[in-house]
């Protein structure tokens, strides 16, 4: 049909006839409509190019109604009376719709209008979708290619203080003083491991004078397994990581915590970034087969998943992990190119659907991660399950089928006449309706196993008890096999094809995409391989993971080193962290953002270099307590004149609890655990499924990376402290400060019991003296002792009430200092 | 005198943040501001606050407020005419008649079915939206779009967007309230009330309409208020010493303040749910002396006692689990609405009609809705499915006209035909009624300005 439209295609050729109103409404069309209703595409179905397209309109129905502007589709929308209006977002300015409305209301003719060619509609549809990058574009700081600039230093000097005093000279502003040592050390415990320092570990410190105490303390945190927890949180942040699928099921992925353990075993053996990268987007390409790429590629689809699956559903998963890609790993906010070409960074609307090409062959599946024989025997296994239950499971139904015809019929005849007529005339005899109603008769009209027990006779009701008692045994002896929760591409076929959509709808396909990169940032546009018939992937996501890895990419070793600044000094270069586009914010240090860049992919992109280099700066040693003179110059400390103070993430809060009360398990990795939850906050899911154990049970007493993530029902200590939606990538937390934190610290039964805890562990370790209780808590939970003033305060309080030293401990984990890295 | 240490009026004058300093701040973009000062609208306001009543599951139209005598007239027909009809599953039926007379009500003739007799009785009061659409006919996705204009879930709802826009006026309570059915929550749980890519200050905070309103409001067994007292005393005295240091920082001193809005809180929010001194008229009008409306009716009479407290946005759930527990009458539709609307008429009548009789329904904006509609054609031979193409909401109070009828269905009461209206449009609405302009009203995340009604939506304006 398209065919024979083009060809009845008419364009005007010039506006001849001054009177003639159809030449006039023609040009309006074409200036404001024929781009998305003409040869390129017809939005919505409707073609604006001849009359006759026009009456026979699009999915809204006629485009015209000649000779009533008011009742005309077309009017109405270009007029704004109705939505959507059009232009998209606009409407035709007054002089034009007076012209469209007289033309309409004298008949909607199109009399002077002469053919004049016949556009290409590829092509016309090919120039539509072109959005070319200019040279000044490419000219962003961000998608330069990074500068190594050599740091203003004698070469002793760490080359991050280097570049850090150049900028405090330019503005004035002078550089703290090392932070206190117990301070410092409390910091980097917090920072690299997430858990605050034994008082051993505090006191070995201090009392280590060498001028490599402190980098020997880094050496022993970056070593410790517990790094790759603390660090592998803020990816889980990146990568939207949950336990549940979201939405309406909210089905449970009881195999995703692989993946979890998977980020945590790759940051603490210094997995390089580059690598780790590759193994997420296309492990299945680079290493297929392996146990590693099964679980790494979970990263695709570890978005939520909508409960119907439709063309539109897969178009907005895809879109989830664009976004997250975009977000994540380039710091480019690519999703907002689905619908039109970026508004503010030069991402064309055709990156977005070459990128989503490049996506799109994949899928989501479980897949085994035993080894080949166990595997075998595990389907054979099933084999032989399924054959202990099928029998059992004839028998029943064969029990219960008198039955079942009887409630059936007693059913049909308590329908509405129209339903006993439909089912009672021959099938070849039925109107549509009876058809349709005699269908879903047929079709849903069920009996429930309730329904039968009510009028089982005695001895068939036993017989059905004890068949159903043994498929409830088969059923829970069903063999399980371990699985990862992984990507995978439908195998010896050439990819289906995906297109450009107009508007980002999927009613207005535009051409077939071929994969691609984001065009601004690649020197040079990847080859994209054509896979050898019957090879097992496109290979695509490898050839994407290739550029965002490339050392060549401007975007990736920035963006990375960014946020491991980030974390380390509670805010990045550059503080949008997920945006180097226009509307992020410019770095304050572009010199040692490339620097760091540069120097990240230098050393093979190991992530445990630039933690080194980070942590042992001056810079990171500094106190963190404001100056007068520098808080005059600079509020915001964005030139980094002192170490930023900020609060710990709810993770850490409750961690730190855990562990001064002495409670903390650090058992590594594992299925994910279910702490209490007041059932009243689970009772408002629609799934009530929350396995939670007692607010002492020292199972829940894991580091709470390992708190089972369920979308629909976040532990209210993590979710009120600002753990992330997990629904959206998140590259830095939000820091609310609300009354609802201060009441789960107040009064939920896990502050109140771990404070229980707490108390038991002073009294064990320090005796029945209060002053000495006082002052082993503070050791315990900040690294020092209390200052006189503190310890009087606190040994009044608990020397005169009967419930002090429990109410005192309580009051410790609502401490400012407590809940900060200083 | 307090024995305090900190008096009220240092806690407001560190905080900095103006009147009823609240005890709250963020730190956004580095700069520290306090999220609930009230904040002046964008143009003056007809309405303080908001009451949303959501009929979770999806309320059939033409069962409520959207006749359709063809239904009767054709039963058992395929509804033919309207191109393919798209289910969410299941086998599609032929047309089904609503089992429920309609009886007009009011001056204004409205015409209400046989399950809202109480709510018909304030129709004057009423403008019934009956031509809305929503784009998605899966649940999830449809209350995403109803509470935060995006049926992909990680948005702000609407209560945070209002919040955010226009801060608290009670700093003693949360300024946005969300109370489940007693049989569960809706589908998808927390993200309906969440505060998506804002902070957590925005977030809905989950009401219990008996007990303890809100989890962890009521102190441990044991922790007496004088012990409480005591212990939060050591604790403001600990915290100052440790402000000296840094006496500037903006969030140390929120976090201290936050502790005692908590600290009130524990007793405000109990009082605001507390009925005792409601009286046994009032009790009556909402239903509470009949064991199916009790426990509606509680949430409803609550919500006015919220909303005279200064909250601005209050939602009630009724429905919740799955299927017969929600309005989501796949089968049994007899049974089910039948049910669902017996709990909620009269509770929902008698709350329009104390909030006028207080003269609070000025100010106060009610919303009827449920995620989408229902299908003209049966489902399970006495169902109906889900249906996005056209369903009825109404508004009332909060300076909308009464008594109107907005846009029309087909003869079915399958697609809204005449004058359509988008969730986008119902929100712009809503926020103007609030003084905002739902075009201005933006929240900066990831590069771009989002807006509750994303890129679209226009005021309503037949009903203002």
């Amino acid at each position: 049909m398209a065919r024979t439209l083009f060809a009845a295609s008419i364009l005007i050729a010039s506006l001849s006839a001054a009177d003639d109103s159809g030449a006039a409404a023609h040009l309006i069309l074409k200036k404001n409509c024929l781009l998305c209703h003409g040869a390129a595409m017809q939005s919505s179905g409707l073609d604006l190019r001849t009359r006759e397209a026009m009456l026979r309109g699009g999915e809204r129905g006629s485009a015209i109604k000649p000779g009533d502007a008011a009742n005309s589709k077309i009017y109405r929308f270009a007029a704004g009376i109705d939505q959507p209006s059009m232009p998209p977002g606009k409407k035709l300015n007054d002089a034009d719709l007076a012209v469209l409305k007289g033309w309409i209301e004298s008949g909607a003719k199109f009399e002077a209008i002469v053919e004049t060619s016949k556009e290409d509609p590829k092509a016309a549809l090919a120039k539509l979708e072109d959005r070319p990058i200019t040279e000044a574009e490419r000219n962003f700081w961000s998608f330069r290619p990074v500068r190594r600039v050599d740091p203003p230093s004698d070469g002793k000097t760490n080359p991050i203080d280097a570049f850090l005093a150049a900028s405090w000279k330019s503005k004035g502003l002078t550089g703290s003083p090392r932070a206190d040592k117990r301070v410092l050390i409390r910091r980097a415990y917090l920072d690299v491991v997430g858990i605050p320092p034994s008082t051993a570990e505090v006191e070995s410190f201090v009392a280590d004078n060498a001028p490599d105490a402190f980098s020997k303390a880094v050496e022993k945190l970056l070593a410790s397994p517990h790094y790759g927890e603390r660090w592998g949180r803020h990816w889980l942040d990146l990568v939207r990581y949950a336990d549940s699928g979201g939405y309406e099921v909210d089905r449970d992925r009881f195999n995703v915590y692989r993946f979890r353990d998977w980020v945590v075993n790759a940051f603490n053996q210094d997995l390089p970034y580059n690598k780790f990268v590759q193994m997420q987007l296309a492990g299945d390409e680079y290493a297929p087969g392996t146990v590693d790429a099964k679980i790494a590629t979970g990263y695709i689809y570890l978005g939520p998943e909508a409960n119907m699956s439709n063309e539109q559903t897969r178009m907005d998963q895809l879109d989830d992990i664009l976004a997250t890609t975009g977000g994540a790993l380039l710091g480019m906010t690519i999703g907002c190119a689905r619908c039109h070409n970026h508004k503010f960074d030069p991402i064309p609307q055709k990156d977005y659907y070459r990128m989503q090409a490049v996506f799109f062959p994949s899928s989501n599946r479980d897949l085994p991660v035993v080894a080949e024989d166990a595997l075998k025997k595990h389907e054979a296994d099933l084999k032989a399950w399924r054959a202990r239950l099928d029998p059992v499971e004839a028998e029943l139904k064969a029990l219960q089928a008198p039955y079942r015809k009887k409630i059936r019929e007693e059913k049909i005849a308590a329908l509405p006449d129209f339903y006993q007529l439909a089912l009672n005339t021959a099938a070849a005899q039925r109107t549509e309706g009876q058809r349709l109603n005699a269908l879903q008769v047929e079709k849903t009209l069920g009996v429930s196993r309730g329904e039968i027990e009510w009028i089982l006779n005695p001895e068939d009701a036993a017989k059905q008890c004890n068949l159903i008692e043994q498929i409830t045994l088969i059923i829970n002896d069903k063999p399980v096999v371990d699985t990862a929760f992984s990507t995978v591409e439908k195998e010896g076929s050439k990819p289906e094809p995906s297109y450009f959509l107009h508007q980002g709808s999927i009613g207005n396909k535009g051409s077939e995409m071929k994969p691609g990169v984001l065009s601004v940032a690649a020197d040079k546009e990847p080859d994209f391989p054509t896979p050898d018939p019957g090879a097992s992937s496109s290979m695509r996501r490898k050839t994407f993971a290739d550029w965002v890895t490339s050392p060549r990419n401007p975007l990736s070793a920035r963006v990375m080193v960014n946020r491991l600044w980030q974390h380390h000094f509670g805010e990045g270069i550059v503080r949008t962290p997920s945006n180097f586009g226009k509307t992020g914010e410019a770095p304050t240090h572009p010199e040692l953002l490339d620097w760091l860049a540069s120097e990240f992919v230098a050393k093979d992109w190991s992530m445990k270099s630039m933690h080194r280099l980070i942590l042992n700066s001056n810079a990171y040693q500094m106190a963190s307590d404001d100056v007068a003179a520098n808080r005059k110059i600079d509020p915001d400390n964005r030139m980094l004149w002192r170490q930023a103070r900020w609060r710990v993430e709810g993770e850490i809060l409750r961690d730190s609890v855990l562990a001064v009360a002495g409670s903390l398990d650090l058992t590594l990795g594992g299925p994910g655990v279910y702490p209490y939850i007041d059932p009243a906050l689970f009772a408002a899911s629609s799934r009530r499924t929350w396995p939670g154990k007692a607010e002492d049970d020292a199972s829940t007493y894991r580091r709470s990376i390992y708190v089972f993530s369920k979308r629909t029902i976040p532990l209210p200590m993590l979710e009120l402290f600002d753990k992330p939606d997990t629904n959206l990538t998140c590259s830095r937390r939000n820091r609310s400060t609300i009354a609802t934190q201060s009441l789960i610290l107040m009064n939920s039964g896990f502050a109140s019991h771990q404070a229980k805890v707490f108390a038991a562990r002073l009294q064990r370790e320090a005796g029945a003296d209060a002053k000495a209780q006082i002052e082993r808590a503070y050791e315990i939970a900040l690294s020092r002792m209390p200052t006189s003033k503190e310890l009087d305060l606190a040994l009044s309080f608990v020397t005169n009430n009967p419930t002090g030293l429990v109410d005192f401990c309580q009051t410790i984990f609502n401490l400012n200092e407590f809940a900060y890295i200083l | 005198m307090s024995k305090r240490f900190w008096s009220r009026r240092e806690l407001l004058n560190r905080c900095g943040g103006g009147i009823g300093g609240l005890a709250l701040a963020d730190m956004l973009n580095g700069a520290s501001v306090n999220p609930m000062t009230p904040k002046l609208p964008h143009f003056a306001a007809k309405a303080k606050a908001v009451i949303s009543i959501f009929c979770y599951g999806g309320v059939s139209q033409v069962d409520t407020f959207d006749p359709k005598p063809e239904l009767r007239r054709r039963a058992g027909e395929a509804m033919s005419g309207k191109g393919s009809v798209v289910v969410s599953q299941g086998h599609p039926g032929g047309l089904l008649p609503s089992p429920w007379e309609f009886k007009k009500y009011g001056q204004c003739g409205m015409d209400v079915s046989s399950l809202f007799p109480h709510v018909g009785g304030m129709a004057d009061d009423i403008s019934f939206i009956r031509s809305m659409y929503c784009t998605s006919n899966d649940h999830a996705p449809a209350l995403f779009q109803m509470n935060t204009g995006f049926i992909l879930t990680g948005h702000p709802s609407m209560g945070s967007w209002i919040t955010y826009g226009l801060g608290s006026e009670n700093e003693n309570l949360p300024s946005f309230v969300v109370f489940t059915d007693w049989r569960g929550g809706p589908i998808g749980g927390a993200p309906n009330w969440g505060n998506g890519f804002m902070p957590a200050a925005y977030q809905g905070t989950p009401f219990r309409s008996s007990g303890d309103p809100i989890v962890d409001l009521r102190p441990p067994e044991g922790m007496t208020p004088d012990r409480q007292r005591k212990w939060l005393d050591l604790l403001g005295k600990l915290n100052e010493e440790h402000l000296a240091k840094n006496p500037e920082d903006s969030e140390f001193t929120a976090r201290i303040a936050a502790h005692e809005l908590a600290y009130r809180m524990q007793t405000h929010a109990v009082k605001a749910v507390g009925l005792e001194q409601e009286s046994a008229a009032t009790e009556k009008l909402y239903g509470l002396d009949e064991p199916e409306t009790e426990y509606f009716g509680r949430q409803c009479l609550t919500a006015r006692r919220l909303v005279e407290r200064g909250v601005r946005y209050v939602q009630l759930y009724s429905g919740g689990g799955n299927f017969t527990e929600s309005w989501d009458a796949h089968f049994d539709l007899e049974l089910n609405h039948g049910m669902h609307s017996k709990e909620t008429d009269k509770p929902i009548a008698g709350l329009l009609r104390d909030l006028k009789g207080r003269g609070l329904l000025d100010s106060t904006l009610v919303i009827w809705h449920g995620e989408f509609g229902r299908m003209p054609i049966s489902q399970r031979m006495n169902g109906r499915d889900h249906n996005p193409y056209g369903f009825t909401v109404w508004l009332a109070g909060g300076g909308i006209k009464g008594g109107q009828i907005v846009g029309s269905t087909d003869e079915f009461g399958y697609k809204a035909e005449e004058n359509r209206k988008s969730v986008n449009d119902l929100h712009a609405t809503i926020l103007n009624q609030l003084g905002l302009n739902h075009e201005k009203l933006i929240y900066p995340y990831n590069g771009r300005n989002f807006r509750l009604t994303d890129v679209s939506g226009s005021l309503i304006k037949e009903i203002l």
